[in-house]
């Protein structure tokens, strides 16, 4: 695939997909936006091994997610605070009704494990199916089910709805 | 409506606002050009180490195939080596050879340092 060709695709799948991180990151947009970048040259690198088999986000989409979990372990290892990634999502919101609204949002994402964080953003932000999410996270239908309905009570819970 | 209906609505109600960024295509770019960069440097360096490997296996067969006609030409008998410049070079091999093989391990060392530092400094530029 030539660079002009994945740029061109790129450029039609890059609003989601910062989306989908913004979500897993919970409003951390410069992580988010730095994991992307990450993920798109690893996709730029494998660009050789995508058969077509699947849609060309389903594939990008995997990959920035593998590229999510990585960074998460690497934070692990770094020993980076949550509490930095809420104040950094707190500054980047503007208006404040909205900054509130999104603010509860992404610290009630953020209490939520990984897993459950991603299914609930493809679902419910991204708008993928169950067969997709779990094409994305490489996990059986019903796993994924399983964790859409914990990480919805976990939410409401959090979020006092 | 039940709190399953309000969670999801409260959900599909706030998806997260990105931002448009112009400059996240043009960073994209500039990545992807430093990853060509890469790309076509270890494919520079795979077709120099193959080049190397061909030079020096070309250069150990015709250096062998002298040896074995030099031998045929002009055989050399240890025990009678005569007087002749040719018989005081195999001599002179022969009694120093231990020497001339800590040589060439000192040079052979030598000169994959001088390789591998050179090869380093040009990665750097990427």
């Amino acid at each position: 695939m030539t660079r002009e060709r994945f740029i061109d695709l790129v450029r039609t799948e890059q609003e989601p997909l910062r989306r989908f991180l913004l979500g897993l990151c919970s409003g951390n947009a410069s992580l988010a936006d730095d994991i992307a970048q990450d993920a798109l040259v690893r996709a730029y690198v494998a660009s050789g091994s995508f058969l077509g088999l699947s849609k060309f986000s389903t594939w990008l989409f995997r990959i920035a997610y593998n590229c999510f979990i990585d960074n998460c372990r690497k934070a692990t290892l770094d020993t980076v605070s949550s509490e930095s990634f809420e104040a950094q999502s707190v500054l980047s919101d503007e208006g404040t009704d909205d900054s509130f609204r999104y603010q509860q949002l992404y610290q009630a994402l953020d209490r939520i494990p990984e897993k459950e964080r991603a299914v609930i953003v493809l679902h419910y932000f991204e708008d993928h199916d169950i067969k997709e999410i779990s094409s994305i996270m490489q996990i059986p239908t019903g796993t994924v089910k399983y964790l859409l309905s914990i990480g919805r009570n976990h939410l409401k819970e959090y979020l006092s709805i | 409506m039940n709190g399953k209906d309000n969670i999801e609505e409260f959900l599909r109600s706030n998806k997260p606002q990105v931002k448009d960024d112009p400059t996240f295509l043009l960073e994209t770019q500039r990545r992807l050009k430093q990853v060509e960069g890469i790309k076509a440097e270890v494919d520079r360096q795979r077709t120099n180490g193959r080049i190397a490997l061909i030079v020096a296996l070309a250069i150990g067969i015709l250096l062998g195939a002298t040896a074995v006609f030099i031998g045929y030409v002009c055989p050399f008998d240890p025990e009678n080596p005569g007087q002749s410049a040719f018989a005081g070079i195999i001599l002179f091999i022969t009694t120093w050879k231990q020497y001339f093989l800590i040589l060439a391990a000192a040079l052979s060392v030598f000169l994959t340092l001088l390789l591998s530092r050179t090869r380093n400094s040009s990665f750097c530029n990427y």
